[in-house]
């Protein structure tokens, strides 16, 4: 029962971080239609620049901001530069975006070297308690909390305001709502920073969450996102959460119990999710085909 | 008939200059990199009947080239290198590739390209990691890698090369017919307009399975021959930038032009084996991937045809210019 809560505690830490990078991944594609393959390098960057920063001033929470603001920072870049010239040309999209991914996990290792950095937790975050014989880890703790209330501000955001509104109308008709007036280029390019800086934020919590950062971790938390957008559905943030938690889940107890499986069974759940459900668990069927 | 005997012609002094070509440059470092660009080649020409004729992204065709290379390295080690165990290399190389193509054709070309790429993105990496897991150690000999012997007529660099020239030859000849055919030109209607050949009547699912699994048997079989070529295969062989690395070469080299692959991959390899060299001077060199993500971004951007595709639009234009401004006489 103790390794049981121990795991689930640490697939639900592990989920948390994965909904950030993969809430603004399903979020881009569902209003702008494309898949952000360069979404790994905007989280490898956000966790460089807030471990860096890190370590130079020992302002915690201004290597959060500053995270999530390199994310955002290129991520604007990338939709008004790159991105924006190339609307109803998917293929050339797809491969942009692989390139711009390619460029940053290359390029973060001139200034950083290739061997990764130390990332330290925070002192007023790195308690760890013993109840009965479960294990809580503070900055685990601290790292769902922060999800969930992400989570919740993007659901008010999307449910309760009127750029909410207009973001979902426009992932049904996006000409119509341009039709009506508004300027949808001016909102993708919020809704793509929007996803760009949750990606550098999921980066700067993950330096410490791991314990270090390195060049190969943005490719190794992309895959995992896209598996989480494909069984979730893609352009839900429900089907992203629901996804994030499963997968964080049964990684954490398959890593436990058969270590040699856990790359296995994330692509078997989806390669089930697939076959029964190919839009996948939250998708609407329309968005998929 | 003139014009199909200088057809000929021109095969066989193309054939012999290539079979040649060591002897000329001679042999060593030179005859390895051209093995690799012929191997590196076929490879590429094999993912550009996915991108340039069927207008779907793979981030994973190292999936197919590192299965080749791996079977065909484990069916040698434990064959002792005999010709049999070479022969069987390749077939199970090719009974797995169709296999594995059709398993990943089946989860990801039902839906939205967006999908295929996704999908085949997270299973070479898949790969990857189990090729360089403990449970398969026995098998694969996790990172470390496996040295491997080729067969006694093979044992030389002559050979290998021979080798290589001729399956890039014989893959670009049944490529450059398949894509003639008709399964072809409804390749072409897909990637062009995907809806309307599904509106006349095409089953649009199973045209790109049938390309993915002919591209799939293709690179499969090179990436058998490269490791035969550098008698050496590691989990690199699975990594994604050995999947970068051919969409790399593809696309410089000239999407939807077929030979496009072949020159791309001498590009690519010409220009990375001289930046290495480099890098023993100059270290900056080191970062070279970098030069290549940004050439990448820039020719999608710019020169979306790659080389060959633009030399072949600029002389249709040309052509075209002379034929009307000569009837217009």
């Amino acid at each position: 029962m103790d390794v049981f809560l121990t795991l689930v505690i640490g697939g639900i830490g592990d989920g948390a971080l994965y909904f950030l990078i993969a809430a603004g991944l399903t979020l881009i594609f569902g209003l702008l239609q494309v898949i952000n393959f360069a979404h790994g390098g905007l989280y490898l960057w956000g966790a460089y620049m807030a471990t860096f920063l890190y370590a130079v001033t020992h302002q915690f929470w201004l290597a959060l901001i500053v995270g999530a603001g390199a994310g955002a920072v290129l991520g604007i870049a990338m939709e008004r530069g790159l991105l924006g010239r190339l609307y109803h040309h998917g293929t050339n999209q797809i491969l942009i975006t692989m390139g711009v991914m390619l460029i940053l996990s290359e390029f973060v290792k001139v200034p950083f070297g290739v061997n990764g950095l130390n990332a330290p937790t925070p002192s007023f975050l790195s308690h760890s308690w013993l109840v009965g014989h479960v294990v809580l880890v503070e900055y685990q703790w601290f790292t769902i909390v922060v999800g969930a209330m992400v989570y919740l501000v993007l659901h008010w955001l999307l449910r309760r305001t009127r750029l909410g509104m207009v973001i979902r109308a426009g992932v049904e008709n996006a000409g119509l709502v341009e039709a009506c007036g508004i300027p949808i280029r001016n909102v993708f390019t919020v809704v793509f920073a929007l996803g760009a800086a949750l990606a550098g934020f999921a980066g700067a919590l993950a330096g410490p969450y791991f314990g270090s950062v390195t060049p190969g971790m943005g490719l190794d938390m992309q895959l995992t996102a896209f598996i989480i957008v494909v069984i979730g559905g893609m352009g839900s943030v429900q089907g992203a959460l629901v996804g994030s938690l499963l997968v964080g889940v049964v990684t954490s107890f398959m890593s436990f119990y058969f270590p040699s499986l856990s790359v296995l069974v994330t692509v078997l759940v989806m390669a089930v999710v697939l076959l029964v459900r190919p839009q996948g668990l939250f998708g609407e069927a329309r968005a998929a085909a | 008939m003139n014009r199909n005997i200088v057809r000929y012609a021109a095969a066989v002094l193309l054939l012999a200059v290539g079979l040649l070509l060591p002897t000329i440059t001679g042999g060593g470092g030179t005859t390895t990199l051209l093995e690799q660009v012929f191997t590196f080649g076929a490879f590429a020409m094999s993912y550009d009947l996915l991108l340039g004729f069927t207008g779907i992204i793979s981030f994973g065709h190292a999936m197919f080239f590192g299965t080749g290379a791996y079977i065909m390295g484990i069916c040698l080690v434990r064959g002792n290198a005999s010709t049999l165990s070479f022969v069987c290399g390749a077939m199970l190389a090719v009974v797995v590739s169709v296999m594995l193509s059709l398993v990943v054709a089946f989860l990801s070309l039902r839906m939205k390209d967006t999908y295929f790429a996704m999908i085949t993105l997270a299973v070479g990496q898949t790969f990857y990691v189990l090729a360089g897991s403990r449970a398969l150690q026995p098998w694969t000999n996790a990172n470390d890698g496996i040295t491997v012997f080729v067969p006694d007529w093979l044992n030389s660099d002559y050979a290998i090369y021979c080798l290589c020239f001729l399956f890039c030859v014989a893959v670009a000849f049944l490529l450059f017919q398949f894509v003639k055919s008709p399964v072809g030109v409804i390749l072409k209607g897909i990637r062009d307009n995907e809806s309307r050949m599904v509106a006349l009547g095409h089953s649009v699912f199973r045209y790109k399975t049938a390309a993915f699994v002919i591209s799939g048997i293709v690179a499969t079989l090179a990436g058998a021959l490269f490791v035969i070529a550098e008698m050496f295969v590691s989990t690199q062989v699975f990594d994604v930038s050995t999947s970068i690395n051919v969409l790399l070469m593809t696309i410089i080299g000239g999407t939807g032009t077929l030979f496009g692959g072949l020159l791309g991959a001498a590009v690519i390899l010409i220009a990375q084996s001289e930046f290495s060299t480099l890098a023993g001077t100059y270290p900056m060199f080191n970062d070279y991937m970098i030069l290549f993500g940004v050439l990448y971004v820039l020719v999608v951007l710019f020169l979306p045809r790659g080389i060959l595709g633009t030399i072949l639009q600029e002389r249709g234009r040309r052509r075209w210019t002379t034929r009307f401004l000569n009837s217009n006489r």
